[in-house]
């Protein structure tokens, strides 16, 4: 599981580098890339593809070291429209892969879904809701859940 | 076929030039003209000659300054290169592992243990276990796409329950396209050369994104039941190639061949690339990988557009209003008309209206300050549902992609012209129209390329070139209230056409766009304005155009199509006549190989009528 999740990091972001590891996804950053956060909603691609950026805002995630929240938080920002469809519906292949890539376990996954979809309107509270701020939210969310807590430790 | 030919002179050549490695194990074929060593070289015999040329077009791919040209001096390098001392990812091993493999084998050399750190990493980290042929269908509004695209995707271990396929690798070979180039650009530089093939690798999400959202095209992927060391020298080859040049070509060597190559490394006995001959056509690259029974299990994504209107077509129709409502503006999403409903239902109708509203600001442009705001509000709402599942998947369609009819079509036909009898005869090299079997293809979709028409007229013993087409696509999308596609076609080529005195041979030109509406669930009623070019000395003023328009009725099933109309054209510059026609054609489809075909048409032009009917078999192989 552990190569699978360094297989979505590494591969995801083959023209992506590094630029200060140990201190969050806001320190990676696309190559040539433009800085605009994605939006959450209807951030239309317009058919064009490969170009989008990877600007995630920093905020207590600024340097998040949880290597598993920077997986996810990569995901959320190519995928972010498809996370939030699955969130409010508590179920869905996205949210599916949310919890592989923090690794929870099989028996916390109902807990995991529930809570996303109960705090939906926190973890988006706007249309504006950048990929960055809703990543922010959640990990607030899970660190005052008991059991999943422990997948968002730093 | 290319190779047995081939095979003959290079095999008394070897045996006149004593063969470095008389050692090999098999008395047979010398190594450096094993498949394997052929195919790991990505050779191909000349059209000249009885040499091989290989197809990387990248320096850095051989070991041998002559490797281009000869799979000997090749071989003979690479065998002295792994054997060299050393290690490091710079050692010819690190760089070669399946070559190294292959070689390892056929000569039972054992080689001391060596670290490959980059290469190691690299496998680990793609950890693969399985390996999925994705293929992608075509989609009507782009030319580029109608011949599908596939690409591979490298499954990790099935055993760990967390693992989920959308983080796996995918690799892709495709045409190195700069983003500026126009769609005729990019179509002439496919056929004639012109673009860099690169192999890629990216996680299967971004294919998703880039397939099922963003083009619409449904997904079939094929999990081949090839072993883990078949797997493993799939990938070492992968490997080698990665970053190496190979030019690309839309018909051979394109997407679809590329990985052919691959399959046939992990396992020779495939011999996929035998199948190929003039072009390499992904529907029909996946029967051939089906046929050789490489595949084990079959899984089908649908696309974003076929999940969305999946969605909105099971809803009732008060509730498909009331979506329709939501997604215009017209009524809130916690309005009172969507309280009233059931929890269960009131899911479905957001759900159904969110897909929508997202599929229409990727599809269709929607202003963002419209459809975000209301998009947030549909999920918002939906979020206080709770224990009421995603909506249901389409159902996966009974024939999938690969099993519709082959794509090339011989027809013979008889017929008459204004009482004089012909027989046809037809070459259509691919790919569908609308009469062929629709099973397995887009409904209302069309794509002709270099299709011949030939008439023996034999009242007078006369053969003649009737028609001649270059490129004919067709797309019929039916609209309804919540998609409204352009219907449109396009076409070149030369044909017969009527100066009043003869019918003569002439390049033309025709287009048009319109509207098509659904009248049953296998009839659809179409109307287009047309356009039409023709340019020959024949003619009066050397060219003629007409205006015109065409409407019609289709009907696909699986027993049988059919095509009904009146089209006519105001021929404008030369002649000054209308030409006015009504039309039927129908096929019956006898499985998928043969089709019996009738059409007729009765003309009015340069005031006079004349009928054309002709009947006749569509051979499909």
């Amino acid at each position: 599981m552990k190569k699978l999740i360094a297989g979505a990091i590494l591969l995801g972001a083959s023209s992506m580098a590094f630029a200060q590891p140990g201190c969050g996804v806001g320190a990676m950053i696309w190559k040539g890339q433009s800085g605009i956060a994605p939006h959450v909603l209807a951030a239309t691609t317009n058919g064009t593809f490969g170009n989008q950026t990877f600007g995630m805002t920093t905020g207590t995630l600024g340097c998040q070291t949880n290597a598993s929240v920077q997986s996810m938080a990569m995901y959320m920002d190519s995928n972010i429209d498809k996370v939030a469809r699955d969130m409010s519906r508590g179920s869905g292949e996205n949210i599916d892969t949310l919890a592989v890539l923090l690794g929870v376990d099989e028996a916390d996954r109902g807990d995991f879904r529930k809570v996303l979809q109960d705090n939906f309107a926190t973890i988006f509270p706007s249309s504006d809701t950048t990929s960055g701020e809703a990543v922010d939210a959640i990990v607030a969310l899970l660190e005052k859940n008991e059991s999943l807590s422990k997948y968002v430790a730093a | 076929m290319g190779y047995s030919l081939r095979i003959g002179p290079a095999l008394l050549w070897l045996a006149l030039t004593v063969s470095g490695h008389a050692n090999s194990a098999s008395g047979g074929s010398p190594p450096y003209l094993d498949p394997a060593w052929l195919t790991l070289g990505h050779y191909h015999p000349d059209t000249l000659g009885d040499s091989y040329t290989s197809q990387a077009d990248d320096p850095a791919f051989f070991l041998s300054e002559n490797g281009k040209q000869s799979p000997r001096a090749e071989l003979e390098a690479t065998l002295s290169a792994i054997q060299k001392p050393g290690g490091g990812d710079e050692h010819a091993r690190c760089l070669y592992p399946a070559r190294t493999a292959w070689l390892q084998k056929r000569f039972n050399l054992s080689l001391p243990a060596i670290d490959c750190p980059e290469y190691q990493e690299w496998k680990d980290t793609l950890s693969t276990e399985t390996v999925t042929l994705v293929f992608a269908a075509s989609y009507l509004n782009s030319p580029s796409s109608m011949f599908g695209h596939t690409f591979l995707r490298l499954d990790p271990p099935q055993d760990d329950e967390e693992t989920n396929l959308l983080l796996a690798s995918t690799i892709s070979y495709a045409a190195d396209a700069a983003a500026h180039d126009s769609e005729i650009l990019f179509a002439y530089k496919g056929i004639f050369g012109g673009y860099p093939g690169i192999t890629t690798i990216q996680p299967y999400y971004e294919k998703i994104r880039l397939y099922s959202d963003i083009e619409h095209r449904d997904l079939w992927e094929y999990t081949l039941n090839l072993n883990q060391e078949e797997v493993d020298l799939m990938l070492a080859h992968a490997w080698e190639i990665r970053d190496r040049n190979f030019d690309y070509y839309f018909f051979d060597e394109n997407c679809a061949y590329r990985l052919l190559a691959l399959i046939d490394v992990a396992r020779p006995d495939a011999d996929l690339l035998s199948e190929v001959s003039t072009h390499a056509i992904p529907s029909d690259t996946v029967r051939w990988v089906v046929d050789k029974d490489l595949v084990s299990t079959i899984n089908y994504r649908p696309s974003a557009a076929t999940s969305v209107a999946y969605s909105l077509s099971s809803l009732p129709d008060s509730q498909q209003t009331l979506a329709a409502a939501v997604a215009n503006g017209y009524v809130a999403a916690n309005a009172d008309e969507l309280q009233q409903l059931s929890a269960r239902e009131r899911a479905h109708v957001l759900d159904a209206t969110y897909d929508y509203v997202r599929y229409q600001s990727e599809a269709e442009g929607w202003p963002r300050d419209i459809a975000a705001p209301l998009s947030h509000e549909l999920l918002r709402e939906r979020s206080s549902i709770d224990n009421v599942g995603s909506p249901e998947a389409p159902p996966k369609p009974a024939i999938r992609d690969d099993q519709g009819h082959d794509t090339f079509r011989l027809s013979l036909a008889g017929g008459q012209l204004d009482h004089r009898e012909f027989t046809q005869i037809t070459l259509r090299p691919a790919y569908h129209d609308v009469l062929d079997p629709p099973a397995g293809y887009r409904s209302g979709a069309q794509l002709q390329f270099l299709r011949l028409d030939a008439r023996y007229y034999t009242d007078n013993d006369e053969l003649q070139l009737e028609q001649l087409t270059g490129v004919e696509i067709r797309s019929l999308s039916p609209r309804n209230q919540f998609f409204s596609p352009l219907s449109w076609q396009v076409g070149f080529g030369g044909r017969r056409a009527d100066t009043g005195t003869k019918r003569v041979l002439t390049p033309y030109l025709e287009g048009g766009a319109g509207g098509s509406w659904r009248v049953g669930p296998q009839t659809q009623l179409f109307a287009l304005a047309t356009a039409d070019l023709e340019i020959d000395d024949d003619l009066r003023r050397g060219y003629d155009a007409a205006p015109g328009a065409d409407i019609g009725l289709l009907h696909q099933n699986s027993q049988f199509s059919l095509m009904a109309g009146a089209r006519t054209k105001a021929w404008i510059v030369s002649s000054q006549h209308r030409q006015d026609q009504a039309y039927i054609k129908a096929n019956w489809h006898i499985g998928r190989k043969f089709s019996l075909f009738t059409e007729f048409t009765r003309e009015d032009h340069y005031d006079r009528y004349q009928s054309t009917w002709q009947a006749g078999l569509h051979a499909y192989f």
